[in-house]
Formats: structure tokens, C-alpha cells, sequence
């Protein structure tokens, strides 16, 4: 008996264990995908798979929120769906009209309500170690994942955080600005970033809270004025992303993108060469300049060689100091009125 | 002035200028022509038939806590027709601004909403919904069932229920006016901090959001405060703990999370005033402010909040399923061993609502655990849900189909929920339209709670059933357009699709955007048949009309007063020798109310105190907004002089005579209708008597 329970336990490891295996594999094949029902529906609607990003990340972290995904989701139906299927043929079977058996009394059973609590309490205590897991696998600030990949199952290994790319995020209202502290170089409203080395973050904001984002690479991390967040992502193989802001800060929110491009090591070094010779610089002035509110309609582009060291910084004290920068009205309340007013305050406004 | 204000102030109009009307904007206007559609017909019609003293006399005035209770419904049901108008411009909205190639119309740059405009439209839908929608009628719904479930007359304190009844609709009034005067928030209806600060929001929305939801929050505080007491002190006789109907075991739990929740709220939102009103730096980013402040502080009260919302629902669907199954609930003790837990587990768990603030795991690993313990008592929940199925006898009426819809819904909310607690699967959906589908299948599982309680307990208030026929195609409409809308918004969370955005940057996202507006369009026709619903049921009220007990498999002591309920409730206060009093009336026979003896009822007189006291919170509001300092000082000044005035009035009441009670209560028994038509009087007007 004792056996038999080692056994099936053993088995369940292994098949979680294959599980992961698996995954990674079809994750490299994407076929998989498409025939999961989700799938198959959005490709009716005429997704082709690769829009359903989640799905298809493209790094260590995103992979591990998805094998999270997938283990939380199959340990939640085993028990939602025999309570579905449950409920679906009691009300089949107990209906009025079909005169089934009726047993008012039936109101209170010892051993049901204690596998009622326990059921559930299994579930939460398997998921409570996974969620342990997770929260050092993709810890923001200094992620296991990725370091060197081991089984679920084994205890969290040390961060990977060998020889990181450093890389400064500054939201303004409403821009980004990339700051490359080691190469003096800074690049708006559009990240490079080379494949296959790890990238730290450093993340502040000049006004308001934005949501640093891009769904197939990294999790969202939370940009605060005043304070400095920071998150760790690697980029599995050269190709252009969509990052965006994903928390609301204001008119021109919607239009906070930077198209990240991943480049393959020489390339990205190539890159930074070339922009170390641009001759726009970047100092706190022109920062402050840049820094007004602007909907970047047209995602304007621009680098800038020398930057100003220590630039992230000064933004952070700045704004620890009260430095803020006003939204005049025009651009919220009599946005619909002072139409004409705004354009200068749009870049790449195509009537401008 | 202690801050500094962009734009003109005068002394006399504060910051309330002519242009401040948007009559320029054809969707504002649009709206504005839609509410004088509904407002004139209604006004014509009470003033064709001379029915204003009557709605002053009976409604206005009245401290009845059944009228209340249909009140706060009424009140409800606008602003849900509201929110939801909101809801289809949002989704409109993203489906017409799809992709850098779509088109703009009006004044827009995508679409036909301009950035600020959208904004202020997700903000109101949040607000609305969830503090001015969901909340409001079922605080309705707890106002007129539970002291007729615990047998009483009527709430422990009358008079502070109309008091919050009117603070609430105040509340309602300003999220309606900001409509047509001014604007309201942009900043999404948790009020995104530091977006709220002045800097930013320099005009008037943050303002109007901010008071609107300070009145109805000491609304909603007075009212858990008053429904306590009346659970704890006014039950019945021999209405033991063990003995109370669940859904006013629901109610209580409720209640408690409201009286300790709110004036957390409250609190908040006092501080934001400060910042914006004084200049202080409670929540800005320099200065040493802390904005995270701000956000714990408002989701110590938001988290609690969403139990406040879901926990009466699941009342209801508690004393739905076992009418309808013929059966009593299954697991009675274990329920209310799971709703009390919940409701304490409700205050543990705020945090994950900002995940991804940047804290270490530590801190997200035990919000984490303590999020996934509450599924195990709603589990729970489901479970005796389920069981209560079991070996019942299931007659599918519309209250009941609600109810089973809800069951469905929570499974899927359930398994969502459950992905989203764990940190580092929230980290790649926490703001996305993910998040929004699963809080959206979390409230319509309240949303279908509340439709389940409006079907089961109308015949009893208003005395005639809801037409089942058009209830039916509304709830078949209802259903297929939450499977429509949020099956595409949760695939489009997994497309990395994000909340709140005015212009969507991907136009793969386009059929799925179809199909969610094809699941609006499905909404609408819903809307259609619930209207056409409360038509018909009205034309054929007489022949709808129905005994005290209209679903004859009903449990819990509502079902023993007379329909439609007299104001007195019951002639006799019930002696109660078990759990679901009525049942164990009917199955022994003794279903019989008519008692040998009478006795005199005393009750209140109405009073309109309680409705000056909101048009002056309205005023106080409306001045603040706009910084008219007089409005808003002599609005705070009569507040204070009424409530001190009313304190040394001498009102002594009403007494209905036993002979009248007697007389009331036979005509009813013969004919089935209240032939005596007897109400308190109003007791300013006695004055001048």
C-alpha cells in the first residue's frame, strides 16, 4: 500500500517533470498551440498564434510566468472541473420534471464537509509552493531564472547576475528615455538591447506611476517618481518587441510605446558605437527640456551620445525635491477645445 | 488660496465658468438630449396625475425601511444603466481606435474619443459600477429583507437609514452632474496616485470623483452601522445566531467589513483633499509625500470593498437555490463558518493589488498564500452550493437560472483568480484586460446575484411576479453577452493587450474586438428585454398578482408577512422555534398568521429631514468642487443646524391601533389587497397643523 502511494507519487513528479520538458519543447515548435481551444478560437477570429504573446515568450522570465501558468491552471481544473461537470448533471438529474430521487434531509454530511475544506486546502498548499517558487524565480530584483536552469521541483537556486548590461528607464510624461550609464549613451521612445546577456533595469519616473512592459520578454514592473525600481530580463534571440507603458498616467498614455529591439551581441556593439558618435548630448538641461509633457504620437525616435553621468540620479533627487512637471489644461480638460494649442506638444502629429 | 489653480476663480462662481459646459461636445450633448428622454416623460406623468405630494408624503419622507430599500434599488439600477452606456463607449471606442491606420472621427486622434474623454469615461464606468451600481442595490436588497428575515418591525435606527439613503444619492447626483458640468476623473476609479495630485489633474474631475465618493462612503458607513445593530438587536424571538436566515448571516458579515472599511476610505480620500485643497504633500512623490501611501490606504478599504460587493450576492444565491431545490442549504454551519472567514481573510490581502510595485518576495509571497486561503472557503461555498443541488427538486425559474449562471461564473473567476495570486504569473497580467476579465466575471457573479434577488423578491415587495417570459429572454441575452465580451477580453489579456488604453497599438486585436462588440450588442438586447420585462409585469400586475408566499418552497420568515408587505411588517412579532422559520411552518400547517389578539404598533413618523440633509451634502459637495467657499461653508452650516434642530424635536411617533392593525390584516387576508391605505405622517407638516 505504502509503495503504491511512493509510487504514484513518484509518478506525478516525473510527469510535472515532463511536463516542463515538454513545454519547452512545444514552446520551441509552436504547434502545440494550436490545438489547445484557446488557440483554435483565436485563430478562427484570424489570430495567427504568435499574437497571443503570453504564450510565446521569448526569454527566461516570461517562460517561467507561463510554466507557472500552465501548472496553476491544470492544478485549479482538477478541481473545478468535476465540480462543473458536478453541478451540470445535478441539474440534469435532479430536475422537477423527471421525478428523481428527492431526499430533503440530505443537508449535512460530516465526511463530505471535511473533504469540502480539505480538497481545497491541498490545492492552496500545492500552490502556495509553487507561488514560493515563483516569486524568487522571477524576483524583480534579482531573478533565478536567470541563472542556470534547474527542475521546479528543486529548491531556488543562486541569481544569475553575472556581468548584467545596465540600463537606466526614465518615464516622463509621456516618453521614455533610455539611458545606457556605461556606454554614456541614451536612446527615446525606443529600447536596443543585445541577445543572450542579462539586462538589469533601473527604473524611475520624472511626474506619474507608468507600468514598464513588454509582454514576451519581461513582467511588469511599477516606474514611481521619487523612487528607483528595478527588474532583470534576458532576451533569448535577436527580434523586435513591442514595450509599452501598461499603468494609465495620463493623456497621452495610450501612446507610451518603444519598440525593443534585440540584437545579436555584435550588432548591439556596432549600435553603440555608432550612437557614442551622434553629436546630440544629453545633459539634466535638455533632459528638462525633453521631460515636458509630451503625447508621443508619432513614436519620434532620438539618441544621444555623452550623457551626462550620474543623469538618473539627479532625476531621482529631483524629484524627491518637488521638481514636477505641470500638465497644463490644455492637455486634460480643454483638451477637446484648444485642439489647435496642443500640436506643439505632439510629436510626430501628422496635421503639425 | 494655498495651491496654485490653473484657470480663472471668482469669488461668487469659484471656478464654475459658462464654458465649463460642454455643449460643444456632440456626445455630451448626445447624452445630455438621452437624459431629458428619460427625465421629461417621468415628470410629465407625476405632475398629470398630481403625484408629487404623494412621492413627498410616501417616498421622500418616508423612514420605512422597505421604501428605503427600493430607493437605494431605484437608485442603483440608473447608475447601472449608466455605467454600462459607459461600458459600450469604451468598448466602441477600442474596436474604432485599433491600430495606427484607424480612423478618427469627431475631435479625436483614433476613434471618436479624444485621450481625456476616454479617460473620464473608464473612470466613471469603474465608479459607477462598483460604488454607485453593485453596492447600491444590494445594500437595497439588505435594507428591505433583513429585518423582515429576523422578524422585526423595522430597522434598529429609521431615521439614519433615510440619513444614508439620501448621502448616498447625493453622492449619485454629483458622479451625474459632472456629466453635464464640468468633467469628472481621469485617473481610473481607484483614483491612480499621483496622477490625482493637482500637477496633474489640475480641472474639477479628481474633485467630483473624490467627493462623490466621500458622501456615499459615510452613507455606506452609517448604513452597515445601523444594519448591525438591527441583526444583533432586533431579531425575533427565539431567532437564535444558529437560527438566522443566511442571508442575513451574509449581511452581517457584510456589514462588518463596511464599518471597518470604509472610513479607511474616508481617510484616503480626506488626505488627497488636503494635497489638492491645502497643498499638503501626504501622497506626492517629493516633499516627502509617499504615494504608496495612498495606494495601501485605498486598497486596505478596496479589497474589503469587493467582499462588500460579492458576499450579499452569494447571500442570495444561498436562499435562492435551496427555494428552488426544494431543500434546505446544504452545510448550514460550515457556510457561515466559510462567509465569516472570508470576510476576515478580506483584510489580509490588499497587497496584491500592486504586485508590481518592485517589493521583495517576502512581502509578495505572503500576500500571495494569504490570496489563495480565500479560495478555500469559497470553495467551500461552491461545494455546498452544489450539494444543496443534490437530490433536490430543481424547478429552473428565473431567479433560480440566475442563480446557477452565478455558480458558473465563479467557477471561472475562481480559476483566474487563482492564477493572478500568484505573483509571478500577475507580473505579465497585471494590468492587462486579463485582470479585467477577471474582476469583471467576480462582479457580473454579483451582477447575477443581484438579478437572481430582483426576480425572487419583487412578487413580495410589490405583490405581482416579474414576467417570466421576457425575465427569461433577458437572462439567456444577459449570459450570451458575458461569454461574448469577456472570452475575447481574457484571450486578448494573453495577446498582452492592457487596460485603459484610448488607441491600441496592435490590429491583430481586431476580431476579437468584433466579437466582444458583437457581445455588447448582445448586452443591449438584454437591456431591451429587462425593460420590456418590468412593462409587461406592470400591465398584467393584476394578473401576476400573488398570495404571501408566491414561490411555495420559499424558507426564511419574509415569506410569512403579508404581500405586499404592510408598513409594520408583521401584525404579531413571530415566535421562532428553528432554522428556516417559514418551512417549518408550512410543513406543520402552521401557516395560518392570523393571531387571536392585537396589539398596538408603534412606529416613527416620516420626517424630510433626512432628504434636506442630502440636498445640503450635495451643495457642500457641488461647492467644494468648484471652490465656491460660500456654498460649500452654508451647506456645512445647515447640515450642522438641522441635525441640532432635529435633535430637540419632540416627535412622539406613530401609533397604529390595534382595532386599525386588525381591521388592516382581515381585508388583506379577504381580498388579498391593502383596501386601507395607511402610512406614518410627516412630522414637519404636523407642525403647521
Amino acid at each position: 500500500m505504502r509503495a503504491d502511494i511512493i509510487a504514484a507519487v513518484n509518478q506525478g513528479i516525473i510527469a510535472i517533470v515532463q511536463l516542463r520538458h515538454r513545454a519547452d519543447f512545444m514552446r520551441r515548435r509552436c504547434g502545440w498551440l494550436r490545438l489547445s481551444p484557446l488557440a483554435l478560437l483565436a485563430s478562427l477570429s484570424g489570430c495567427s498564434g504568435h499574437q497571443l504573446r503570453l504564450l510565446h515568450p521569448d526569454g527566461p522570465i516570461a517562460a517561467t510566468s507561463l510554466r507557472l501558468s500552465v501548472i496553476d491552471v491544470l492544478i485549479m481544473l482538477c478541481i473545478i472541473l468535476p465540480t462543473g461537470i458536478f453541478v451540470a448533471i445535478s441539474l440534469w438529474r435532479f430536475r422537477a420534471a423527471r421525478k428523481a430521487r428527492y431526499d430533503p434531509g440530505f443537508t449535512h454530511s460530516v465526511r463530505l464537509e471535511v473533504l469540502m475544506w480539505g480538497v481545497p486546502f491541498a490545492a492552496v498548499a500545492t500552490l502556495a509552493y509553487f507561488s514560493w517558487r515563483g516569486v524568487f524565480l522571477v524576483n524583480p530584483y534579482a531573478p533565478t531564472a536567470l541563472g542556470q536552469r534547474k527542475s521546479l521541483l528543486a529548491m531556488p537556486d543562486r541569481p544569475g547576475k553575472a556581468n548584467p548590461l545596465v540600463i537606466d528607464v526614465v518615464a516622463t510624461d509621456w516618453q521614455w528615455l533610455f539611458i545606457y550609464p556605461d556606454q554614456h549613451i541614451a536612446i527615446l521612445n525606443a529600447l536596443r538591447l543585445p541577445a543572450g546577456r542579462n539586462i538589469e533595469f533601473r527604473l524611475t519616473a520624472t511626474d506619474v506611476v507608468n507600468d514598464f512592459y513588454i509582454p514576451q520578454l519581461i513582467g511588469m514592473i511599477d516606474v514611481m517618481p521619487g523612487m528607483r525600481t528595478k527588474d532583470m530580463m534576458r532576451a533569448d534571440r535577436p527580434g523586435v518587441w513591442q514595450g509599452f507603458s501598461a499603468d494609465i498616467s495620463g493623456a497621452g498614455f495610450s501612446w507610451m510605446q518603444f519598440p525593443t529591439r534585440v540584437m545579436t551581441q555584435a550588432g548591439f556593439a556596432a549600435w553603440v558605437a555608432k550612437t557614442q558618435a551622434v553629436p546630440t548630448h544629453l545633459d539634466y538641461a535638455r533632459f528638462r527640456s525633453m521631460a515636458r509633457p509630451t503625447i508621443d504620437l508619432g513614436n519620434v525616435t532620438q539618441v544621444f551620445s555623452a550623457v551626462q553621468p550620474h543623469l538618473f540620479s539627479r532625476i531621482v533627487h529631483a524629484a524627491m525635491n518637488g521638481v514636477t512637471y505641470t500638465t497644463p489644461m490644455f492637455l486634460t480638460e480643454h483638451m477637446r477645445r484648444d485642439l489647435a494649442r496642443r500640436v506643439p506638444y505632439l510629436s510626430g502629429y501628422p496635421h503639425s | 488660496m494655498l495651491v496654485h489653480l490653473q484657470g480663472a476663480w471668482t469669488p461668487w462662481l469659484g471656478r464654475l465658468t459658462l464654458s465649463q459646459i460642454p455643449y460643444n461636445s456632440p456626445i455630451v450633448l448626445g447624452a445630455f438630449v438621452f437624459a431629458l428622454l428619460m427625465a421629461v416623460p417621468i415628470v410629465a406623468l407625476f405632475t398629470y396625475y398630481r403625484r408629487w405630494g404623494y412621492l413627498i408624503r410616501e417616498w421622500i419622507t418616508t423612514l420605512d425601511h422597505k421604501k428605503i430599500g427600493v430607493m437605494y434599488i431605484i437608485i442603483g439600477l440608473v447608475m447601472l444603466l449608466r455605467g454600462f452606456i459607459d461600458g459600450v463607449m469604451i468598448r466602441t471606442q477600442q474596436l474604432l481606435a485599433d491600430g495606427p491606420r484607424s480612423a478618427a472621427h469627431l475631435q479625436a486622434v483614433h476613434g471618436y474619443l479624444p485621450p481625456f474623454h476616454f479617460d473620464q469615461i473608464y473612470s466613471s464606468h469603474g465608479t459607477i459600477m462598483i460604488i454607485f451600481a453593485v453596492t447600491v442595490v444590494l445594500t437595497g436588497f439588505q435594507n428591505i429583507i433583513v429585518p423582515l428575515q429576523i422578524g422585526a418591525r423595522d430597522m434598529a435606527f429609521p431615521y439614519l437609514n433615510a440619513v444614508s439613503l439620501w448621502l448616498t444619492a447625493a453622492g449619485a447626483a454629483l458622479v451625474m452632474i459632472s456629466l453635464f458640468v464640468g468633467d469628472f476623473s481621469h485617473a481610473g476609479w481607484v483614483g491612480i496616485i499621483p496622477l490625482t495630485e493637482l500637477p496633474y489633474s489640475p480641472g474639477v474631475g479628481v474633485d467630483y470623483w473624490d467627493w462623490a465618493l466621500q458622501l456615499s462612503s459615510l452613507g455606506t458607513t452609517l448604513g452597515a452601522l445601523n444594519l448591525i445593530t438591527t441583526i444583533v438587536m432586533m431579531r425575533a424571538p427565539g431567532m437564535r445566531w444558529f437560527r438566522m436566515p443566511f442571508f442575513t448571516w451574509a449581511t452581517l458579515s457584510t456589514q462588518t467589513i463596511g464599518l471597518t472599511a470604509f472610513p479607511v476610505l474616508g481617510v484616503a480620500l480626506a488626505l488627497l483633499s488636503c494635497d489638492r485643497y491645502l497643498g499638503t504633500h501626504f501622497y506626492t512623490a517629493g516633499l516627502g509625500g509617499n504615494l504608496m501611501l495612498y495606494t495601501d490606504l485605498f486598497w486596505i478599504w478596496g479589497h474589503p470593498e469587493v467582499y462588500f460587493i460579492i458576499l450579499p450576492a452569494w447571500g442570495i444565491m444561498s436562499e435562492v437555490i435551496p427555494t428552488f431545490s426544494e431543500k434546505a442549504l446544504f452545510g448550514y454551519t460550515v457556510m457561515v463558518a466559510a462567509t465569516l472567514s472570508i470576510a476576515g481573510l478580506s483584510w489580509a490581502v490588499w497587497l496584491h493589488h500592486f504586485f508590481t510595485m518592485g517589493a521583495g518576495p517576502g512581502v509578495n509571497l505572503v500576500f500571495s498564500v494569504s490570496t489563495m486561503l480565500v479560495g478555500i472557503p469559497t470553495g467551500v461555498k461552491v461545494f455546498n452550493w452544489s450539494l444543496t443541488l443534490y437530490r433536490g427538486r430543481l424547478r429552473f425559474e428565473t431567479p433560480m437560472l440566475w442563480a446557477i449562471g452565478a455558480l458558473f461564473l465563479l467557477l471561472v473567476g475562481g480559476l483566474t483568480g487563482m492564477m493572478l495570486a500568484i505573483p509571478a504569473i500577475n507580473y505579465t497580467v497585471h494590468n492587462s484586460v486579463f485582470v479585467v476579465a477577471h474582476f469583471h466575471t467576480m462582479f457580473l457573479v454579483s451582477v447575477f446575484g443581484i438579478f437572481a434577488g430582483l426576480m425572487y423578491w419583487f412578487p413580495k415587495v410589490f405583490g405581482f411576479r416579474l414576467d417570466e417570459h421576457s425575465g427569461r429572454r433577458f437572462f439567456t441575452f444577459f449570459s450570451l453577452g458575458t461569454v461574448f465580451v469577456f472570452a475575447a477580453m481574457y484571450i486578448l489579456g494573453l495577446m498582452g493587450m492592457t487596460r485603459r488604453l484610448d488607441y491600441l497599438y496592435d490590429p491583430h486585436w481586431q476580431p476579437l474586438l468584433i466579437i466582444q462588440e458583437f457581445g455588447i450588442f448582445l448586452y443591449c438586447v438584454s437591456v431591451f428585454y429587462f425593460c420590456k420585462m418590468i412593462y409587461v409585469s406592470i400591465r398584467d400586475r393584476a394578473k401576476e398578482a400573488h398570495g404571501q408566499d408566491v414561490w411555495q418552497t420559499s424558507r426564511t420568515l419574509e415569506w410569512m408577512t403579508q404581500t405586499p408587505v404592510p408598513f409594520y411588517n408583521f401584525a404579531v412579532i413571530p415566535v421562532v422555534h428553528g432554522r428556516d422559520a417559514w418551512a417549518m411552518r408550512r410543513d406543520s400547517g402552521l401557516t395560518a398568521t392570523s393571531p387571536d389578539q392585537y396589539e398596538d404598533i408603534h412606529l416613527p413618523n416620516n420626517t424630510i429631514v433626512p432628504a434636506l440633509l442630502g440636498g445640503l451634502a450635495f451643495g457642500f459637495g457641488f461647492g467644494m468642487v468648484w471652490r465656491i467657499w460660500w456654498l460649500a461653508g452654508f451647506s456645512l452650516l445647515g447640515i450642522i443646524g438641522l441635525v441640532i434642530l432635529r435633535s430637540f424635536a419632540d416627535d412622539k411617533g406613530f401609533t397604529l391601533k390595534a382595532a386599525m392593525v386588525r381591521r388592516m390584516e382581515r381585508n388583506h387576508e379577504d381580498t388579498g389587497i391593502m383596501t386601507d391605505h395607511i402610512s406614518p405622517p410627516v412630522a414637519e407638516l404636523m407642525l403647521f397643523q
